[in-house]
């Protein structure tokens, strides 16, 4: 399969339908996003695993979460 | 006696003084950049819409308030201008999708600044949705640089920044996704200040990216950038990224001596692409640092392809989860090249962005780590290019391609606070500029070394040509 047809496979799996022309001027952007796939890998790999092992961005934002509610969660981990 | 120039491009660190001491009315400022709106805006489009009477109305109501003794602070009676993607009555986001939008009240940072005292003169353009470069062929038309009128502005804060620097507002509030407010600054030839993320917050602004937003403002000087974040900073309760954390006074360190400051240049991002036009100047700036005594250091880091890797699928992942809707629904209202970059948003897979934000995590490290153990600022150019012309038609994917040498984007990712400054110009007279960046809620450091830079360099005083 070639790129412009995989491209115009996942697009349609959001049902976003493009034109030829449109699809087209996706191609070199999608080959940079395969290359710019390996570079990220290849950081991520260059570590070893447990100073690779770090929670995913996100985690952080649900305690910041308990810090905005009008608390009913007790956050020092009592009943 | 103040000429009309001298009036439009004094600082608002010698503005404020004169205001609080009744030298100058609100009303007479105002007046006067409205004048200078009608007079420039013709050749510059940095305004998609101009509060005439409302701001005119405050100014009034500011000065009344000052007469009888109730003067705010520095920025009490200011006219700053706000970037279009912030909720603050019509609200186009430069898209023609959005075209009749009128928030019903004003975004956080916006309030803040209107507490301050800072008098909104209208709305200043921006990239479409602060990423999608207009053309001449765009609904709303491109931002003119007020160095170059041939030349874009930069973007995405591109309105806020031609303003700034052409005399027709004191300073503006910009965003910043991957670098929206220095590089426009940079182009320009002014101050723009990202602060630490969750130091401003975005509450009311439209989103691009919500891992790597910012806010903050665009000036003509550092002290400037330090009296506009003091204005619009501190905890927001409406932002899940907002971090509750005493604001401290941003001026505080200015004018201190940068004796001994360690400078960690980051040179591996930017020696072998840097367009030596720009590396020229920059050169000189480390040089001066030199003889200013801060002692100049190297770095390890990333290259610019990998930055360029964890920026750009991340950034456009996270604008597709924002978009898709809106482009297959009212896609032919976007411009077709933005249109195209949330398309290709959701061509990144769950994994690819998921290693991006592990990998971002090391890098953060990385540098926090050289913070801690090895230097007080880093420092590397704003960007490898010169701006381009302004385009007839869509440029493509552009910014997706390894030309695209943007050195900005590491502090978004990183959420480091950064600073850019003007450092001079490159042969064809395009604004040249660096960036600082520091500890995470040091802004008061970044801002006192950017400032023993420029008081040094005196390249604040050079306005353009109009």
């Amino acid at each position: 399969m070639d790129k412009k047809a995989i491209i115009a496979a996942k697009l349609a799996e959001w049902e976003l339908k493009l034109t030829d022309a449109e699809l087209d001027q996706l191609v070199v952007p999608y080959e940079n996003l395969l290359r710019w796939q390996g570079i990220v890998e290849g950081m991520l790999k260059s570590r070893t695993l447990v100073a690779g092992m770090r929670m995913p961005e996100s985690e952080p934002l649900l305690i910041h979460a308990l810090d905005r509610v009008d608390t009913a969660f007790d956050k020092t981990g009592g009943a | 006696m103040t000429t009309a120039p001298e009036l439009a491009y004094m600082p608002i660190s010698e503005l404020s003084g004169k205001i609080q001491k009744k030298d100058i009315s609100p009303v007479e400022i105002t007046q006067a950049m409205l004048a200078r709106i009608d007079e420039l805006e013709p050749q510059l489009h940095a305004f998609n819409i101009v509060f005439k009477d409302e701001v005119l109305v405050a100014a009034r109501d500011a000065e009344a308030e000052i007469q009888r003794g109730d003067y705010r602070g520095p920025l009490h009676g200011v006219p700053i201008g706000i970037k279009d993607i912030y909720e603050c009555g019509p609200t186009t986001c430069g898209s023609q999708a959005l075209e009749n939008y009128v928030a019903e009240e004003d975004c956080t940072s916006v309030a803040k600044l209107k507490e301050a005292g800072a008098l909104i003169l209208g709305k200043t353009a921006t990239y479409e949705f602060a990423y999608g470069f207009p053309t001449n062929q765009s609904y709303y038309k491109p931002t003119h640089n007020p160095w170059n009128l041939a030349r874009d502005a930069g973007g995405s804060s591109s309105g806020t920044a031609a303003s700034t620097a052409a005399g027709m507002a004191y300073a503006g509030m910009g965003s910043c996704t991957g670098g929206s407010i220095r590089w426009p600054a940079q182009c320009c030839g002014i101050v723009g200040l990202k602060a630490t993320y969750g130091r401003v917050s975005r509450a009311g602004v439209y989103p691009l990216s919500w891992s790597l937003d910012h806010t903050g403002p665009l000036t003509r000087t550092v002290t400037d950038a330090a009296l506009m974040l003091q204005g619009c900073a501190g905890y927001d309760p409406l932002d899940p990224a907002s971090a509750n954390i005493p604001v401290p006074d941003f001026t505080a360190k200015l004018g201190r001596d940068i004796t001994g400051i360690r400078i960690g240049l980051l040179r591996s991002i930017y020696e072998d692409d840097c367009d030596p036009k720009l590396l020229g100047p920059y050169h000189e700036a480390v040089k001066k640092f030199g003889n200013l005594g801060a002692e100049i250091v190297d770095v390890p880091s990333i290259t610019l392809t990998q930055l360029q890797a964890i920026e750009w699928p991340g950034l456009f992942a996270e604008c597709a989860t924002i978009h898709v809707d809106n482009i297959r629904n009212c896609g032919d209202k976007y411009n077709p090249h933005a249109k195209l970059f949330a398309a290709y948003g959701l061509l990144v897979s769950g994994t690819q962005y998921l290693m991006g934000a592990q990998v971002r995590a090391q890098v953060r490290d990385d540098l926090l780590n050289a913070l801690d153990k090895k230097v007080d600022v880093l420092m590397l150019p704003t960007s490898g290019f010169q701006i381009n012309p302004i385009a007839d038609e869509s440029p493509g994917l552009s910014i997706v391609s390894s030309d695209f040498s943007v050195y900005t984007p590491i502090f978004n990712f990183t959420g480091l606070p950064a600073i850019q400054v003007p450092c001079g110009f490159d042969s064809d007279g395009l604004p040249v500029g660096f960036q600082i960046a520091g500890k995470p809620f040091d802004e008061q450091t970044i801002c006192q070394v950017a400032y023993a830079y420029e008081q040094a360099a005196e390249w604040h005083t050079q306005h353009p040509e109009l």
